[in-house]
């Protein structure tokens, strides 16, 4: 069966794909956090990340397309984030007056600028590695080793949970063809519960096999790369830049 | 139900973080080898519920199970959930990487308190089901309420999660669904 919803372009050959996975996680985890950081109220510096984003887009090669797309899906709950700012007060019955108002105004959309671009880097960063490099390189960060481990098992699982999560699909729509009408609540836990059950032999089948060929909670991965020069000279570059922004960005 | 980055005050970000990587190590010490591929099928399955679709009036809903890990996993159901959120987070652009502390603090308080009704074995397993299902939403909400007031929203934000009390009371009835259907097909998962 086919699962393209995991790092689908991340076969892609560009600067950005060649860079090392754990620099690619801390530079994404770090322009999120500076621009979160950002003080409600001026909007100009999201211009300027928006910017950044658009260069390492150009430099992915990603398809447009399918960016904007992600970014089209997510937007219309950023909206709503940002419009329960100045609706929460009004709920609340607490006048903000006009100047209040106008405020208000301006921090929901710094919250929504600021969810747009924090997501934008996490699309670039998912799109430009494999997802196993960046688990091995998040253990090689170390992350917490349970965390680890649990990673990595779920990476397995899940194939074989959404196979089977088709196949179950299949068998329900055959079963009930046209629309549920009656216990579809019963219908639809009842699959949940019997893809569980289904999995839960076969994923231990997988965890037995995995400890019969010497698994001992460490996981290899043979797509991590070693830091080299170029990715010390982007990072440095990518930091530079968001601390210009961070700093001047405002002014 | 997922905070994405951006909405929340990074300072209850950070401070979230440090919670959870306390919690995480006080519920996963001392994990049995034999508990971990549980732990790991228990959390695909979080991940691929969250993938199904539920058709009902007009829209569609998707079961978070948070309810349902805190039956199964009891406390160790704080790294699953922590595991989850990072590849929805990672895969989905649910949520995000800075607020990874809070939602994981959120699902996994609801989890938790799911578990501690579970225990109360006093009360019929269907109540305790339904109940567990229902906590395991309803804190969550609670907290993400707390959040946003913090963050600077009007306590106007309480009328706008009430609207969970629908999908709590939904996931309670998904919760006891399950259920039942383990304890007739292989009732140790329960136990």
């Amino acid at each position: 069966m086919k699962h393209a919803f995991i790092d689908r372009y991340s076969h892609l050959q560009s600067p950005v794909h060649r860079l090392d996975a754990r620099l690619k996680f801390i530079l994404a985890l770090l322009a999120i956090a500076v621009l979160v950081s950002e003080p409600p109220g001026k909007l100009m510096p999201f211009a300027f990340y928006g910017a950044i984003v658009l260069v390492v887009l150009i430099l992915s090669r990603l398809p447009v397309r399918f960016f904007l797309k992600r970014l089209l899906i997510l937007a219309p709950f950023f909206g709503m984030a940002a419009l329960f700012y100045p609706l929460s007060y009004w709920l609340a019955g607490t006048g903000l007056g006009e100047d209040g108002m106008q405020k208000a105004v301006l921090v929901a959309l710094s919250i929504f600028f600021k969810a747009l671009l924090s997501v934008s880097f996490l699309i670039l960063l998912i799109s430009t590695v494999k997802f196993h490099d960046l688990l091995a390189g998040l253990r090689k960060l170390r992350m917490p080793k349970l965390i680890g481990i649990l990673s990595a098992l779920m990476y397995r699982y899940i194939f074989i949970f959404w196979d089977e999560t088709l196949r179950t699909n299949m068998a329900r729509n055959s079963r009930t063809p046209g629309n549920l009408k009656m216990n579809r609540f019963t219908v639809y836990g009842n699959q949940m519960a019997m893809i569980f059950l289904r999995s839960w032999e076969r994923a231990h089948m997988v965890y037995n096999a995995m400890l019969s060929r010497g698994f001992d909670g460490e996981f290899l991965s043979f797509g991590q790369k070693e830091t080299k020069r170029k990715d010390i000279v982007f990072g440095a570059v990518f930091v530079l830049l968001l601390a210009a922004i961070r700093v001047f960005g405002g002014l | 139900m997922h905070i994405a980055d951006g909405i929340i005050d990074a300072r209850i970000c950070l401070a979230a973080h440090a919670v959870s990587a306390a919690a995480i190590y006080f519920a996963g010490r001392k994990t049995p080898a034999e508990e971990i591929p549980k732990m790991g099928i228990s959390g695909s399955a979080l991940f691929v519920a969250s993938l199904i679709h539920i058709p009902i009036a007009g829209t569609a809903i998707h079961p978070g199970l948070y309810g349902l890990a805190g039956i199964i996993l009891g406390k160790r159901a704080f790294p699953v959930i922590y595991t989850v959120l990072l590849f929805q987070a990672l895969i989905f652009q649910h949520g995000g990487l800075l607020t990874l502390g809070v939602n994981a603090l959120n699902m996994g308080a609801g989890a938790f308190a799911a578990h501690l009704i579970w225990k109360q074995k006093y009360l019929p397993e269907s109540i305790r089901a339904i109940l567990a299902g229902l906590i395991g939403v309803v804190v969550p909400a609670a907290m993400m309420t707390l959040e946003f007031e913090w963050t600077g929203y009007g306590q106007g934000i309480r009328y706008v999660f009430s609207i969970y009390i629908v999908v709590a009371a939904l996931e309670g009835l998904f919760t006891w669904i399950v259920v039942k259907f383990f304890r007739k097909v292989k009732s140790n998962i329960l136990n």
